[in-house]
């Protein structure tokens, strides 16, 4: 909201440099965000939060300064102007919960023309926009007392004025020219053959106030804020009416604004007023005491106890404080503070203008209850595995948690939706993370790494959360996904990866088991007993091209939830003092037939054998077509002595000879 | 004898001082030190001297050869590390490393200067029910202050319409970890957070908040103070200042708004460097997270007595701060993952 300082000397004298006032009030939590200087004016611009309806007001705002400054306010309420009421038309309210209560004045034989250059000023300087005389009235009466007035043509009215929800399909052409379809949402003023304003946002073109009007129906009305929001959300626009509407409006101050507006079109118009008519009852709020103990009040905020001061600042804010105890007090709040219920309140109403700069820092002892710890959850486990995982050269992404719900497969997951999507692209939860991944590569690939050295070369991983519907509610699982571009490397050293940080969790007795999966060529799943940890695979050349990416893809994905509960405990393994000793085989393995099994052979053979490994792949030309060629290399150790050469060669011999009886395998 | 001596020495000096090279040296020493020099020759005479000469040419010759040998070598090590002498200015062996992203690395380094006041680090969950995310923490149906935590509802059923939905903020994990633990409680939560924002340089859709939240019995603001004011100083420099502005959360009474001093100009060094910074426009201050005492309600909302316990609780994006930290001016620059990012907060 924005105010203007000359506005404010109606009600209180300031001599407080604007640059000092706009400190001292953001420091009281009136944040002043912009403030600048016009003509003779200075204009403060500020957040008005939520809860402080009343500062939607020039007289709130003096209200605040005033106490601010420790100055007294000078307010000279407009009373009540006419008393006669007028009986050309009846008012009814239809539903006192939508509006409890009205005032409709009449005020006959009108000019309307441009307003004079100072009420321009006043309006103009908080921000609105001058459109004439009538409206700039309800206008600066709005600005002044917070209270939204509107002003009809009493000629274009017929019949008498109802406050009433709309009918299906009624509609109304705004004062915005702008036309709108209502419903039961929207709470209307209407004459007895059309609508005339939405109530409380904004009026119709239709009872417009023109330069040809003559007699004028002032509107004064407290509307619900419930009521008001729903109608406006309704109808999609936002006003200076309905903002201060939904906020609540005081009603005590409505006849003020109501008569003080009335007068002013009489007296710069030239009209004459013609009486009134209230209907409803002014909403009476109880007077709320609230008992403070000043020692609560000061172990609350962390200060030596401060009697004097508390009440105080409590009186300079308009509340009434008495005396209870040596240690209590009973205050009471404005009628302007709805907001100030219970204790707290109070509190922070003492202390935003103590100022918290003087409450004290201090550091305290925390105690905590021990059934919490940080094991108790994922965050460090991941955080652990991150670092782990950048170790192997990974540089770590964050990509979006919302995908297109058709994007979503790879495992038959049941997708969460999304009601009220920004876009389509980001309609649901994902259920896997291979598509911000893949959308990460792609932007590399084709932004990035174009005729720069990294040249397509890429290791990438993500640690978040996937989401899918159980039947026991919603699954969000810990997950992490691992990424290696075609360049970089291939499936082996992606497994390779995958085993060193199984052997990081100290899960141990994983298998890799040949899986089909939706978007990927060639993909293993790892297992643990009958759990699932993950998968790897290559994605397939139709997705590759689909996600439009310029390099192979080789993905990655473990669940962290269930790594977690089947990571192990590190134990140290002593290791052998004696020398290991390796033999060599040459082999030429059939196509069809799969390395695991000379893993199973050499495993069930393998007397003191430590490990095995590939030292290189023949591709010469001696090569039978549909075989492929590699030596072995195998590692013998004794945790007890030297292995002599002739013991070594013996187990070699039973594992050669085992070798050799398998089907489409020739030892070279 | 001696004036052949004398002659090959001279000799030797003359070649000595031409011969630079490794190759030259070489050279030398065959033509000096080899089965066919001079030198050889003369040791080859010495059984033929009279046997009281032959021990007094021996040394003389020997300590002769001593000599030029030292002289060779020591020259020719010389020669040889000159040689391997290379221009050391061309570019150096690029090393790909991998890295942690800058959101994770600063989310851990703020909760981990909360556990080491005491603090213990849990993560809420990201689909919340609606009664956590909102009426919970005292921001009733339909009020304006929702307007600043609209948030994603899911699509589970006419039946549970607006029941479940993407946590607009962490404060729901204050609920959960209330519910489920007895005071005393200091808590640190971090998390992705979901607000249906348009995405452009300071919005985005998905961002991430840290959380932080302590109750017992004897907790009040001046401690809210000191412990965001340690957290500040560990986490910018310890020359930061504070400021606590009153401010409104339905969570919190009082409430405030925390900024810290410009730590670009400083603040109020030079008037007109405060004026002229880009990063704080001129306030020499900047926004940095939202706090305040936990109000009655949400403690009653979680079952905890308000007459007995009090507590604060903080809130801030991990963006912003990372934002701030670093210079970098775009949101989105965290979640496009291109690797000239990336990489200059490698490990």
């Amino acid at each position: 909201m924005r105010f203007s300082l000359n506005f404010i000397q109606e009600f209180l004298k300031v001599d407080t440099s604007p640059k000092e006032l706009a400190s001292l009030l953001t420091m009281a939590g009136m944040e002043v965000e912009g403030l600048e200087k016009e003509g003779s004016d200075w204009i403060f611009d500020i957040e008005v939060t939520t809860n402080r309806y009343d500062w939607l007001s020039i007289l709130g705002i003096s209200r605040e300064i005033a106490a601010i400054t420790g100055k007294k306010l000078k307010v000279n309420y407009p009373g009540s102007l006419t008393k006669f009421n007028f009986t050309t038309r009846d008012i009814v309210i239809e539903d006192k919960g939508d509006c409890p209560y009205y005032i409709g004045r009449r005020i006959e034989g009108v000019g309307v023309s441009a307003s004079r250059a100072w009420l321009q000023e006043r309006i103009l300087n908080c921000g609105l926009t001058p459109v004439n005389n009538i409206v700039d009235i309800t206008n600066y009466s709005m600005l002044k007392w917070g209270n939204p007035l509107h002003a009809f043509d009493a000629d274009k009215l017929e019949g008498n004025i109802y406050i009433r929800r709309a009918k299906k399909n009624e509609s109304l052409i705004g004062i915005d020219g702008k036309e709108r379809v209502l419903g039961k949402e929207n709470l209307v003023i209407a004459d007895s053959k059309k609508v005339i304003a939405l109530a409380g946002i904004i009026g119709a073109k239709n009872t417009e106030v023109t330069e040809t009007t003559k007699n004028i129906f002032l509107e004064a009305a407290v509307f619900s804020p419930l009521t008001v929001r729903r109608s406006r959300r309704a109808a999609g626009l936002d006003t200076e009416s309905s903002y201060r509407f939904e906020r609540a409006v005081s009603p005590q101050l409505l006849e003020h604004a109501s008569c003080e507006a009335a007068k002013l079109i009489a007296d710069l118009s030239g009209g004459k007023n013609k009486g009134y008519k209230v209907v409803g009852k002014k909403p009476q709020l109880p007077e709320k005491n609230i008992t403070i103990s000043i020692s609560s009040l000061s172990a609350y905020l962390g200060l030596e106890p401060l009697k004097l001061k508390v009440k105080k600042i409590l009186e300079n804010l308009d509340f009434k404080v008495k005396d209870l105890a040596k240690d209590k007090i009973v205050v009471t709040p404005p009628q302007s503070r709805f907001d100030i219920k219970r204790e707290v309140d109070v509190y922070e109403e003492f202390s935003r203008i103590y100022g918290y700069d003087k409450i004290p820092d201090q550091i305290p002892f925390l105690k905590r209850n021990l059934t919490i710890s940080n094991q108790a959850d994922y965050y460090h486990f991941k955080g652990e595995l991150a670092n782990l995982v950048a170790l192997l050269g990974f540089k770590e992404i964050i990509t979006y948690s919302l995908e297109e719900k058709e994007q979503l497969t790879i495992e038959d997951r049941d997708v969460i939706g999304l009601i009220n999507p920004l876009r389509s692209q980001e309609n649901a939860l994902r259920t896997n993370l291979l598509f911000g991944m893949a959308r990460s590569l792609r932007h590399n690939f084709n932004r990035t790494l174009k005729g720069t050295s990294t040249q397509g070369r890429l290791r990438l991983f993500e640690i978040a959360d996937t989401y899918s519907k159980s039947k026991k509610g919603f699954l969000e699982t810990p997950t992490l996904a691992l990424a290696i571009s075609g360049k970089e490397g291939g499936f082996f050293l992606l497994k390779g990866v995958l085993e060193k940080i199984l052997s990081f969790l100290n899960i141990s007795n994983f298998e890799f088991k040949e899986g089909s999966l939706n978007n990927f060529t060639n993909s293993l799943r790892i297992n643990v007993g009958n759990c699932n940890l993950g998968f790897l695979g290559k994605l397939d050349q139709q997705q590759k091209k689909d996600l439009d990416l310029k390099e192979d893809l080789f993905f990655a994905q473990l669940d962290l939830s269930i790594c977690a509960k089947t990571r192990g405990q590190k134990r140290y393994k002593p290791f052998s003092s004696y020398p290991a000793i390796w033999r060599d085989i040459s082999i030429s393995l059939k196509k069809s037939i799969k390395f695991e099994e000379i893993e199973k052979i050499i495993k069930a053979k393998g007397n003191y054998l430590t490990g095995f490994t590939i030292i290189d792949v023949y591709k010469g030309k001696d090569i039978p077509s549909g075989y492929k060629a590699f030596t072995l290399r195998i590692f013998y150790q004794s945790t007890e002595k030297t292995l002599t050469s002739s013991e070594v060669d013996s187990f070699h011999n039973q594992i050669r000879q085992s070798l050799s009886q398998q089907q489409g395998l020739n030892l070279r | 004898m001696e004036n052949e001596i004398k002659g090959l020495e001279e000799e030797f000096q003359r070649d000595f001082q031409e011969a630079n090279s490794p190759k030259e040296l070489e050279i030398l020493k065959i033509k000096y030190l080899g089965r066919k020099s001079t030198f050889a020759e003369l040791f080859a005479r010495i059984p033929t001297l009279a046997k009281e000469e032959r021990s007094t040419w021996g040394k003389k010759l020997n300590a002769f050869k001593q000599k030029i040998t030292s002289l060779l070598e020591g020259k020719e090590g010389q020669a040889k590390s000159e040689e391997e002498r290379i221009d050391l200015t061309p570019p150096s062996v690029f090393l790909e490393s991998g890295s942690r992203h800058i959101l994770t690395t600063v989310s851990e380094k703020i909760c981990s200067i909360f556990e080491k006041l005491g603090f213990v680090t849990i993560e809420g969950k990201e689909i919340e029910e609606e009664w956590y995310n909102f009426e919970a923490l005292n921001i009733p149906l339909e009020h304006p202050s929702r307007e600043a935590f609209d948030t994603f509802y899911l699509d589970i059923g006419e039946k549970d319409k607006g029941k479940y939905l993407l946590r607009s903020h962490t404060s729901p994990s204050q609920i959960r970890v209330m519910q489920a633990a007895k005071p005393p409680l200091a808590v640190i939560s971090p998390g992705r957070v979901y607000r249906p924002d348009q995405v452009d340089a300071t919005h985005s859709f998905m961002f991430h908040q840290v959380e932080g939240f302590v109750v017992d019995e004897d907790i009040n603001f001046a401690h809210l103070k000191g412990v965001l004011l340690h957290f500040v100083r560990e986490f910018f420099s310890n020359k930061v200042e504070l400021r606590f502005r009153p401010h409104f959360f339905p969570f919190t009474e009082p409430s405030a708004e925390v900024d810290i001093s410009c730590f670009v100009c400083k603040r109020k060094k030079e008037e007109e460097e405060v004026k002229k910074c880009s990063v704080c426009k001129g306030k020499g201050w900047l926004e940095i997270l939202g706090c305040g005492m936990i109000h009655p309600k949400v403690l009653k909302a979680c079952g905890i007595d308000s007459k007995k316990y009090k507590g604060f609780a903080f809130g801030m994006g991990v963006e912003r701060i990372a934002m701030l930290k670093y210079g970098i001016e775009d949101i989105r620059l965290f979640y496009e993952n291109d690797v000239r990012f990336l990489k200059q907060f490698s490990l």
